[in-house]
């Protein structure tokens, strides 16, 4: 097991941004955004330790060259692009054991590797939560599924001379090539997510020629991961939580044959000759989820899709930011009680999105004849599926159709979270029941409470009790 | 105060390749041997063979071999995981012999030929009794899987879960939550949905508190000799299309075969099912199930509900306590018909309908049902029929086949068609509406045999919860709406339901490029001549 503390970490944060993009521009970026999101959206902190923006300045040094299988090896960039200089795959079969300067692009695109320090991901190969090799960028989302109460470290590494490409509603068009890295650590205290953690996990996401795929590596070691495509299940683990209670439950890194239960969009298949295949999508970097300031390791705040659009990862961002969507904000320190209607709907709408729609969700922006995998069952969850026009499709007064369980009639029953099934399966860990199936052992107390709290204040419809 | 994990090597991962899995034969010699009659071997592959499975099916000697060397009790978890995970085309997969543990779901994405099988449905048993995951093994995309010869025991949720595969076959497998029926025991036992071309036979489904053998918005599929037995469903054929249900065994269920169209469901409907050369009987478990299943009463041979287009003949269906065969609209689910266009208009648009049509019953062989009629959804009927309250005016054997009628009644009356307006064209073009019934809209029972000895034989009751033709509406509440007349007469020579409808197509699955069912194999069974 590794712990690790951000403290000791510090110092790794490798300055890998490249803080010209900011430093070289004279002005706010062009944009009709109000002058509030422009002004804050441009503000910038310079890190307050000026030892460490030395330290990180070195690191930028020590960090810059290898562009992996490509061949441009040495030249310094000429281009200003977030992952100028990170390299590409050459096209060529990988192999784990490539000495590269940079990410070993080509051993990603081909091979599954034993060790996740093979893939030249980190700077520190036993830190996967900081200093990304060269082209790698940090993000996070507003909203976030539930894992176990986890602090996730989310890079994105993008061949040099891509880009990802604007989607309104889908998750991001990202290049071939592309790996996404998503690194599972338990606090000690969600309270205190800059303390004490637990290193767990670290799955890629890897679009290859052929598509999208996943590999888990468990951390075995304080050294390295290891290649888990069975699996781990760790027994006892715990946390205190942010009302200083201890929880204890078993954590599970799933299986690589886990990641396409939820990464995955499934034919409707028409007839006896259709032969569609499941597709395999990335599900959290969308854009309404991105669209939210970030503090990069120089200290800069700037909004993500506009960091990533400025520096030449991102292509295709409305001109009009404003009407870029944007998911509401949920954590486990929103305080529920003080919300009013509208914001407790709104992030409500999204942590129903995030945690279940990659599952629950059919039609709307979904490419046709396409549905998520838990399409079937009738519920479904969507951000931008407007709740008025079928409010059953939000289980609101329909029966459960598989499963169900005695006491509990309907899947949502407005006014009565009690009695709503729907309810009940995100405040169970019984694996009968439990949702999400899977990544949850257990109950995401403070998420639990906000859809509570949003069943009770929904319109009251026909299954519900009579006031 | 944080505990210190003794951190555990993983267990040999990067042995996956080749040696772990691939590891020779152990020399099985087959002793023993094939029993059943009518197993598909694998053709020509017999001198190469590993081993026969107790189904006749032959394991050639290229099989991909899961930890051949397991013995009794041993975890396989991992083995299984890894071998199942970025399979080959075409591939075998052979479990060992033997009971062994699994602690996790299975899961196989896009498997496109796996053959999964074990020695035979007594011999390889996966016990998942002490498993972390829900479903035992879960088969997501894919085309042309197999899977047989093998038990899973005490799945957490699902025994066998198989979604949008085009090609799924189970035979010679068996899902099962041992001792009494309880609440707690799994959900479905063998669990194709949204699935193309599925072939299930010779299967064994014991325990589920849903159902054991479920098809759930699915086309093209055929299910034949299997056994259900106390599951609270035995067979149910869910919002599918293109069924055949033939030469099954349905015992001890609380529900023997159900045809269901539910509300809410992505495939909205089904229909064209034939049931027939069945023998449902004694289906009178306590229903310990939730949700509309949990609704079955219990003592019901079998039960149609909101699906049109069903043909149901020459099925025995014998010893059921509340009624050989139920067919009923969705109004008897929930009557609250002015909130149908808010709780169920989406799912109208897409064409479920409450109310069913078509369906045909004939030639099927009916005795000794309706002795303790039973279940709370049925309770206003069965005391109506129990005692004056009824159109005979005196207590009655509880109807063997019986129809709600309600449904039809107020299609007839114009009273749904408001309704109407809530279809969608694609529905509409399918002919779904709430028109008054046309002669082909109408539900007919016929030719039925009453097969009850003497001195009961009299007692086969054919019983219509309302009248379906307006005229003879004679009981109406202070608001005009017609209140339930409970009528009923014999079976035979009957008065009610006294019609035929034109048979319907036999569905045709396509496995493998074989085609299966009474247009392919079947062709010679004695079964699909009928």
């Amino acid at each position: 097991m590794t712990w690790q503390k951000r403290l000791a970490r510090s110092k790794r944060n490798a300055g890998f941004m490249i803080a010209r993009i900011h430093q070289d521009r004279k002005g706010p970026p062009e944009q009709p955004g109000g002058p509030f999101r422009g002004k804050r959206a441009f503000q910038m902190r310079n890190n307050k330790n000026p030892m460490i923006a030395a330290l990180m300045a070195s690191m930028l040094m020590a960090a810059c060259g290898g562009g992996g299988s490509s061949s441009d090896d040495g030249d310094s960039p000429a281009s200003t692009a977030l992952n100028a200089g990170a390299g590409a795959p050459s096209g060529a079969k990988g192999s784990c054991d490539a000495q590269t300067r940079g990410v070993n692009w080509d051993a990603l695109m081909t091979e599954v590797c034993p060790n996740l320090s093979d893939y030249k991901l980190f700077t520190d190969a036993s830190d996967p939560t900081a200093g990304p090799t060269r082209g790698g960028v940090p993000y996070d989302l507003s909203t976030a599924l539930f894992s176990d109460y986890t602090t996730k470290y989310r890079f994105v590494f993008v061949p040099e001379g891509k880009t990802v490409s604007f989607d309104e509603s889908e998750a991001l068009d990202f290049p071939v090539g592309t790996v996404i890295t998503k690194t599972f650590a338990l606090p000690a205290n969600t309270a205190m997510r800059d303390g004490d953690e637990l290193v767990i996990e670290t799955r890629l996401l890897i679009h290859r020629t052929d598509g999208w795929m996943a590999l888990p590596y468990y951390w075995s070691s304080e050294t390295d991961a290891t290649l888990a495509i069975a699996g781990k299940r760790l027994t006892d683990l715990s946390t205190i939580n942010n009302q200083g209670q201890t929880l204890t439950f078993d954590y599970a890194v799933p299986k690589a044959a886990d990641c396409t239960s939820c990464h995955s969009i499934v034919p409707n298949l028409t007839g006896p000759d259709d032969q569609r295949e499941q597709i395999f999508l990335p599900i959290g970097p969308k854009a309404r989820y991105l669209n939210k300031d970030f503090t990069y390791p120089d200290g800069t705040v700037y909004n993500q899709l506009q960091y990533w659009a400025e520096g030449e990862l991102l292509s295709g961002l409305p001109a009009d930011f404003n009407s870029v969507e944007k998911a509401a904000v949920f954590n486990d320190e929103t305080n529920v009680a003080s919300l009013s209607d509208s914001e407790l709907n709104d992030k409500a709408r999204a942590y129903l999105d995030i945690n279940c729609a990659h599952c629950h969700r059919a039609d709307l922006t979904l490419p046709e004849g396409y549905a998520g995998a838990a399409g079937s069952s009738g519920v479904q969850l969507e951000y931008n599926r407007r709740y008025a026009d079928a409010p059953g499709k939000f289980g609101v007064c329909k029966d459960p159709v598989a499963g169900g369980k005695d006491g509990y009639p309907y899947d949502v029953i407005p006014g009565n979270a009690d009695e709503s099934y729907l309810q009940f399966r995100i405040e169970t860990t019984d694996s009968r029941h439990k949702m999400p199936e899977l990544g949850r052992s257990t109950v995401h107390q403070e998420g639990a409470l906000l859809i509570r709290s949003w069943i009770n204040q929904l319109p009251l419809a026909s299954c519900s009790p009579v006031p | 105060m944080r505990q210190s994990h003794t951190f555990k090597k993983l267990l040999l991962i990067t042995a996956m390749s080749g040696g772990l899995l691939l590891a020779g034969c152990d020399g099985d010699d087959g002793k023993d041997g094939k029993d059943g009659a009518d197993g598909q071997s694998a053709g020509g592959e017999a001198s190469s063979s590993l081993a026969v499975t107790t189904s006749g099916f032959a394991i050639p000697g290229d099989a991909i071999l899961v930890a051949p060397d397991a013995v009794d009790g041993d975890d396989i978890t991992e083995a299984l995981s890894v071998a199942l995970f970025d399979l080959p085309e075409d591939a075998l997969v052979v479990l060992p012999k033997g009971r062994f543990v699994v602690t996790e779901s299975i899961v196989v994405n896009s498997a496109s030929g796996l053959t999964l099988t074990g020695h035979g449905i007594h011999e390889t048993v996966l016990d998942f009794s002490t498993s972390n995951g829900d479903d035992a093994f879960r088969f997501q995309g894919g085309n042309g899987i197999t899977v047989r010869d093998m038990a899973v025991y005490e799945a957490p949720k699902n025994g066998i879960k198989a979604t949008n595969v085009n090609g799924i076959h189970m035979t010679y497998t068996a899902t099962v939550w041992e001792g009494e029926l309880e609440a707690n025991n799994g959900a479905y036992g063998l669990y194709p949905l949204k699935s193309q071309n599925v072939l299930l036979e010779n299967n064994y489904a014991f325990g589920s508190a849903d159902a054991g053998i479920y098809v759930g918005q699915s086309e093209n599929i055929v299910v034949r000799n299997n056994t259900a037995k106390q599951n609270v469903a035995g067979i149910e054929i869910e919002n599918s299309t293109m069924a055949d249900v033939y030469n099954n065994i349905a015992v001890g269920n609380s529900g023997g075969i159900l045809v269901f169209d539910l509300p809410g469901l992505d495939k909205a409907f089904g229909g064209n099912v034939r049931i027939f050369n069945n023998h449902a009987y004694s289906n009178n478990a306590a229903n310990v199930g939730a949700g509309v299943v949990g609704l079955v009463p219990p003592g019901t041979g079998a039960l149609i509900l909101a699906t049109s287009d069903v043909e149901m003949y020459n099925n025995q269906l014998t010893d059921n306590a509340t009624t050989a065969v139920a067919i009923t609209s969705y109004l008897l689910v929930d009557d609250d018909l002015a909130n149908y266009p808010a709780n169920y208009g989406a799912t109208m648009g897409d064409g479920w309908s409450p109310t069913l049509k078509n369906v045909y019953l004939h030639n099927n062989t009916i005795a000794r049902n309706g002795d303790d009629p039973q279940g709370a959804l049925l309770q206003p009927i069965i005391d109506g029929y129990g005692s004056n309250m009824n159109s005979k005016g005196s207590p009655q054997t509880f109807p063997a086949i019986l129809y709600d009628g309600i449904g039809e009644l107020l299609s007839n009356t114009g009273d749904l068609a408001g309704f109407n307006a809530l279809v969608g064209p694609d529905a509409q073009a399918d002919g779904v509406n709430y028109d008054p019934y046309g002669a082909g809209d109408q539900i007919c029972a016929n030719s039925n045999i009453n097969a009850n000895p003497a001195p009961a034989y009299d007692e086969v009751n054919t019983g219509l919860v309302y009248p379906d033709d307006p005229a003879d509406v004679t009981q109406v509440d202070g608001e005009g709406n017609p209140l339930p007349h409970l009528l009923i007469d014999q079976m035979v020579n009957n008065t009610y339901l006294n019609c035929v409808q034109p048979r319907l197509a036999p569905a045709v699955v396509n496995f493998r490029n074989n085609i299966y069912g009474c247009t392919g194999d079947d062709l010679a069974e004695a079964a699909c001549a009928l």
